[in-house]
């Protein structure tokens, strides 16, 4: 009786599960992947306006080949959960190209070049190629990349003020917070803003290898120099307190993303972008990190939908795709020659953000990547705001990021 | 998306804070309207109107002021006897007032455009559209509130700006325009051009030293010697009592701590993370926090683990209940039966990554459905079975 039972229920809860499964396509929802070879299902997770143009540009191979744009917020733990199943992974998926290594990994990623000859991608930023790139191949073919941006407000910092050199912004920090208002107000303990520092400290999070370098002796001068500036900003500094600090009108300048710009334009701001501040010590810019938006494929589509795959890819390789995304969301064209038309050269941001790209550093791709931010988070607040000694600091941050690596191999 | 998603959601917190604690802690004009909707309000007015302000409203009951008596209007030096101010184009009932208040006209409706009101006394004042005054309108300018309090010996304070270092003056003449006289505090406007004020009294024989000012609301308080506090929040709205924050926290959180800070301004309640040790007190751990307090992060085990950031209301005791790093829940009265064993609030947790993959997501609770639906499979095989065997019996 007791083995029935547990047969009876070991043959329900399969039954359950295939059914649930069956009818979700795993924990990201429904997916309505089509075994048609015509027909392509791309995952994304974009804001509506880059998602409209996409659609309205993919929909042009219909009828030939159907498109089924299908936003997903939890993209990549999905991605983590079926991407290997072909039953409910996309066939491509839209996304920034920091996750590659990971996929690339899981085996579930088809190099691009698997379908578009090398050549054609010789029209892109090298940078952007430069991310789309794993253990030598390319994985992704760049659409749009994102840089963050020196940016000022013009009721307070006249063009004419906006500091060229980290030493300018200093002073200027120095003779411009009081009474509650601020000079300048950066994410100054968030891994993703402070690395701008240590990039431009030549400093690195992680080398190509995937080891860490937190300990190193630029990322010590980094933590070092930065402090001083984080001495002048709030101590509290996550990403909801400065950004509104800013949009508010209570800090003069700061250093944000390019999706900034339209939000505080709303409000009513003369809001003015510049180019990052070279760093005194180095005669480097703030060097921040570059996210590359672009297309991925995967392998089981590679092989069996080549052709609407490749259509698919041809499509998106079209420099006007990247002009209206540009026109539509502000985002900078991965290619190059699009800075060459007028509706791109006369857009302030995204020229910027080009100008800021000559010195940003690609995200790294590697898997390894994921355990560093937690790891160069508990560094900054250390460091910043618990006022420890940087170098032993760095060297517990160090080891730690070494024991997490190890355990993932 | 999900970085405009948590930009928005970040923005109408914050935005919702600000407003708490320092309402017009926003750009720099008193009017976020330009010229198109403002309109121009002349008046003239007896000689024994001193300080004329404008009051101003609509239909709705609308009202373009914060307070009675409302803005002061400016004296135009080329037409004597003449005051002007912008005020908003919707708002089509105006009262003139002077002397702080004290004396005023009757309500006066507007029509489209340009005012001229010609004030005899109290009961009459004569009202058109076409321009009375001679020479060049003056054009709008955004400006900008300054709040003044002065030492008792600081008579009839006045306002000096002008833009440094060109040197261009915003009033005619020294000592400037005078300070409007409110309930606690003197109140004047300057254009947003603006980065340099003096404030002075007694005819201009005390005063302050240049001061150097953003062009945003700001509080300036000024001693007999004429040293100064400079504030772009309200100090009255800052000095709020003390508030406790009762905290339930996991068992298993040894030692838990309460950071403490007031966003966005990033001021801190406590020296350095993990902040101070919470009491046992009366079932709860306690901590006595300034109420200038907004922002709390309750942790354990020396700050190894820790809620995300918990937005409270500043100036309330609060009563928090931890169920886990990422579940919490705020009352602002004591809950019945409180203990950090279940929640109806998730906080989500956000971590420092910058692509989008950074949030819990909040998708369809497949697993919970799944177990619900297994146990229910599994309860009616098991019924089914023991039918069967108790048929067969």
């Amino acid at each position: 009786m007791t083995k029935k039972i547990i047969s009876l229920i070991l043959s329900a809860t399969v039954a359950v599960s295939t059914i649930l499964t069956g009818c979700s396509g795993a924990s990201g929802g429904p997916s309505s992947k089509a075994s048609d070879p015509n027909t392509i299902v791309i995952w994304h997770d974009k804001e509506d306006a880059v998602a409209d143009v996409l659609k309205k540009q993919l929909d042009t191979l219909s009828p030939d080949i159907n498109i089924k744009l299908e936003k997903k917020t939890d993209l990549t733990e999905s991605l983590k959960m079926v991407g290997d199943d072909p039953k409910s992974a996309p066939d491509m998926y839209i996304f920034a190209h920091d996750k590659i290594g990971v996929y690339a990994e899981m085996g579930i990623l088809a190099p691009i070049t698997d379908i578009i000859p090398k050549k054609d991608l010789t029209a892109y930023m090298d940078k952007t190629i430069e991310a789309a790139t794993y253990k030598g191949e390319i994985y992704q073919l760049p659409i749009y990349y994102e840089t963050l941006l020196f940016m000022y407000n013009r009721l307070y910092m006249k063009d004419e003020d906006v500091p060229k050199t980290t030493e300018e912004l200093y002073k200027y920090m120095q003779s411009h917070t009081s009474g509650g208002h601020y000079g300048f107000v950066e994410q100054h303990s968030t891994p993703y803003y402070a690395a701008g520092w240590i990039n431009g400290f030549g400093g690195q999070i992680l080398d190509d290898n995937g080891k860490p370098h937190l300990n190193s002796e630029q990322v010590e001068n980094a933590l070092s120099y930065h402090k001083k500036f984080v001495k002048m900003m709030p101590g509290e500094t996550e990403y909801s307190t400065v950004n509104t600090l800013f949009s508010e009108g209570m800090a003069h300048s700061t250093i944000a993303g390019p999706w900034m710009v339209p939000t505080v334009k709303e409000k009513g701001m003369d809001v003015g972008v510049a180019a990052m501040p070279t760093i005194n010590e180095t005669g480097t810019p703030i060097a921040p990190y570059m996210g590359v938006q672009g297309v991925q494929v995967l392998k089981n589509a590679a092989k069996n939908k080549t052709k609407a795959v490749k259509k698919v890819l041809e499509v998106l390789m079209k420099p006007e795709v990247e002009v209206e995304l540009a026109n539509a969301s502000g985002c900078a064209p991965a290619n190059e020659s699009c800075y060459d038309l007028d509706d791109i050269k006369n857009d302030e941001v995204v020229m910027m953000m080009k100008q800021t790209a000559d010195n940003a550093v690609p995200m790294p791709n590697l898997p390894e990547m994921d355990v560093m931010w937690t790891v160069l988070g508990d560094l900054l607040t250390d460091v910043n705001m618990s006022g420890e000694d940087i170098k032993t600091s760095a060297d517990k941050a160090q080891q730690k990021a070494e024991s997490l690596i190890k355990s993932m191999q | 998306m999900e970085k405009l998603r948590k930009l928005f959601v970040s923005m109408l917190l914050m935005a919702l804070i600000i407003a708490a604690v320092s309402p017009a802690a926003v750009y720099a004009a008193d009017s976020k309207t330009d010229n198109g909707d403002m309109r121009l309000v002349y008046a003239n007015v007896p000689d024994d109107w001193k300080n004329p302000c404008l009051w101003a409203w609509n239909e709705a009951g609308d009202q373009a002021y914060e307070a009675w008596p409302g803005e002061a209007m400016t004296p135009d030096s080329n037409n004597k006897g003449w005051y002007y101010i912008y005020a908003p184009s919707w708002a089509d009932h105006i009262i003139v007032n002077a002397n702080a208040g004290e004396t005023q006209t009757s309500e006066i409706v507007l029509k489209d455009g340009n005012t001229w009101v010609t004030v005899k006394d109290k009961d009459n004042a004569e009202t058109v559209t076409e321009q009375q005054t001679k020479g060049n309108l003056p054009k709008y300018e955004e400006t900008f509130k300054i709040h003044v309090k002065v030492d008792d010996s600081w008579k009839e304070p006045n306002l000096w700006a002008w833009s440094a270092p060109d040197g261009k003056n915003a009033f005619d003449k020294w000592p400037g325009v005078a300070l409007m006289s409110g309930e606690k505090w003197y109140t004047g406007k300057a254009p947003t051009w603006v980065n340099s004020i003096i404030v002075n009294a007694n005819g201009g024989d005390v005063k302050t030293e240049d001061i150097s000012v953003d062009p945003a609301e700001l509080w300036l308080t000024v001693d007999k010697d004429g040293k100064y506090d400079l504030s772009y929040v309200d100090p009255e709205k800052a000095s709020v009592p003390n508030i406790t924050v009762r905290v339930k926290a996991p068992s298993d959180w040894k030692s838990p701590n309460l950071w403490a800070w007031s966003a966005p301004d990033g001021t801190n309640a406590f020296a350095s993370w993990p902040g101070e040790t919470l009491e046992e007190k009366d079932g709860w751990l306690t901590k006595e926090v300034p109420g200038w307090v907004n922002s709390i992060i309750v942790n354990g085990n020396n700050g190894d683990v820790q809620t995300q950031d918990i937005s409270v209301d500043a100036g309330k005791d609060v009563w928090v209940v931890v169920t886990s790093a990422d579940k919490n829940q705020v009352y602002y009265e004591e809950p019945k039966d409180a203990e950090a064993t279940s929640t109806s609030e998730t906080v989500d947790e956000e971590t420092d990554k910058p692509d989008t993959s950074k949030k819990q997501s909040k998708t369809t609770p497949v697993i919970p459905i799944t177990v619900v639906v297994i146990i229910a499979v599994a309860v009616i095989c098991i019924v089914v079975v023991a039918r069967k065997k108790k048929n067969k019996a």
